[in-house]
């Protein structure tokens, strides 16, 4: 009964996280396969954690920091050290936006250094102030604005403005 | 403008819905089968293991000569369908260790690979080799895959893995290429079940010096009732040296009242390399046992910034008078890997089925 009660609850977390830790998981590798695996290791870690929270939105911060350590991880694997030089991703790997200038968006995206990417969707998507940021993911609000600042450039670089 | 861009292009990015549905059945698999499938197999009853054993050296005419030993292990793990194994061979050597890739045997919508880690220069592969989340595998489909270790061989020191790696959506599985790839492993693994700690707990009284840290997770048996009094931070004992070290690898480095409850802190350092960890539980003059209320972690650098010197504390609280306390002993349970091994290990191997 316990346990029962426990996968359902567990089910009820993945569905309601499901998109936001994929959007992150994708907004660093960019490619659908890669956020595939991180995907599911975030959750693997949940179980194996059984952490508890005081509130959804610490449960949030929590997902938010392990996919983007995941992520990190997956950027660190000799692997994708060696493909990332094509910059090219395969057609099924990748999302087809609805409008052009997304699509660029999306390309753009893909020559910003990783490194930044988290904390670009994390203050354009998840709307994160600097300050929540830090927090979150354990690190210097300095650092923080700092990789924005230098996101922000390489993207006005990249897009030709319109940063 | 940007801000307006992005989050358009990151609406249209969702989840394929296999793969939630698929995650949650894996969640749920986890959960009812809690032990690993190494032990399952390693408690198979001696007749069965006999039988297998038979079925080798029947099989075992039947293969080519130069079939390497290990091959014959497959045999042992699933004699039904060994038959159907394409043999790969492919393999890499880094930090005088070998990974290689022994055989596959794709059925319907599944791919089992077979691979193996061999140690030539030291003790480093062992039975409790745990690949944990070090490896990666790269295929170009969606699927869920996982890898558990099935045999060791201690005279070749030869660990065997197999990874299961399911297909969903209509993508043909053979002919594709994938690479599989380990960057650590950690192994010297060991137990240490419902050992005594042998600290007096009579000395556990109030008075400690304690301080406020934020905390970077939290659970236990009755957390929801205790949650109130915790926020982002908490009260902890400030860490001291080491007073006990119940398992190598883990210290207790606090033990104390706090606000009436007892607290027991252990500190595991540079815990990103070992998968040391553990949990306590008081047992009281009639045997019965009593694990912690709730627990709290945090993180300290030695060095700030510095990876290799985080220090992962975990502080266990039991809400239990002192005056209760006096009957009690103090027991635990603590897992702990004594190596940790870098390498880069990379196979890249075709999926094919076996020509006849």
């Amino acid at each position: 009964m316990e346990l029962q009660s426990q996968c359902t609850a567990t089910e009820a977390v993945v569905r309601k996280y499901a998109d936001m830790v994929f959007r992150l998981a994708f907004a660093q590798v960019r490619s659908k396969s890669d956020a595939d695996d991180i995907f599911q290791e975030v959750f693997l870690r949940y179980i194996r954690r059984n952490p508890s929270f005081e509130s959804e939105e610490h449960r949030k911060a929590w997902l938010i920091r392990v996919t983007v350590n995941c992520s990190k991880k997956f950027w660190s694997s000799a692997w994708k050290r060696k493909v990332v030089l094509l910059k090219v991703a395969p057609l099924d790997d990748c999302f087809s936006f609805s409008l052009p200038e997304e699509n660029e968006l999306d390309e753009a995206l893909r020559e910003l250094a990783p490194k930044y990417r988290s904390v670009v969707h994390l203050f354009y998507y998840e709307g994160y102030s600097v300050e929540q940021i830090a927090k979150i993911l354990d690190q210097k609000q300095s650092t923080v604005r700092t990789q924005l600042t230098r996101a922000r450039a390489q993207l006005y670089k990249i897009l030709k403005g319109e940063v | 403008m940007f801000e307006k861009r992005y989050k358009s292009m990151n609406e249209q990015i969702i989840p394929d819905q296999v793969l939630v549905d698929h995650t949650i059945e894996l969640i749920n698999e986890k959960r009812v089968n809690t032990g690993p499938k190494i032990a399952q197999f390693l408690r198979k009853p001696l007749a069965i293991t006999a039988m297998l054993l038979l079925c080798i050296f029947i099989a075992m005419p039947a293969l080519a000569a130069d079939v390497p030993a290990i091959y014959a292990l497959i045999y042992s793990v699933s004699p039904a369908t060994a038959q159907f194994f394409m043999p790969v061979q492919e393999s890499c050597m880094d930090n005088g260790i070998k990974m290689e890739v022994i055989a596959t045997y794709i059925h319907e919508d599944t791919a089992e690979i077979y691979i193996a880690m061999q140690d030539f220069t030291a003790g480093r592969v062992d039975e409790t080799t745990d690949l944990f989340d070090s490896y990666s595998i790269h295929r170009p489909f969606n699927s869920s895959a996982h890898c558990e270790q099935v045999s060791y061989d201690e005279a070749t020191k030869t660990a065997t893995f197999l990874i299961t790696i399911t297909e969903w959506g209509g993508h043909k599985i053979e002919g594709s290429k994938i690479t599989f790839s380990v960057s650590s492993f950690i192994s010297d693994k060991h137990e240490y079940e419902n050992i005594p700690i042998e600290i007096d707990l009579s000395k556990a009284g109030g008075g400690h010096k304690t301080k406020t840290v934020s905390i970077t997770g939290a659970g236990g048996l009755n957390y929801e009732k205790y949650q109130q009094l915790l926020k982002d931070s908490a009260t902890v004992l400030v860490p001291s040296a080491a007073l006990y070290s119940p398992a190598a690898g883990i210290d207790i480095t606090g033990i104390g009242y706090v606000d009436g409850m007892l607290h027991i802190q252990t500190a595991v350092k540079n815990p990103l390399k070992k998968d040391n960890h553990g949990y306590f539980f008081l047992r009281d003059r009639y045997s019965h046992d009593r694990t912690d209320d709730y627990s709290i972690s945090f993180i300290e650098y030695a060095e700030p910034n510095n990876e290799d010197t985080r220090i992962c504390y975990d502080e266990y609280i039991f809400d239990i008078p002192q005056s209760e306390l006096a009957g009690c002993a103090l027991y635990g349970s603590f897992y702990t890997s004594g190596l940790y091994t870098e390498g880069n290990w990379q196979v890249t191997f075709p999926l094919k089925t076996q020509d006849y």
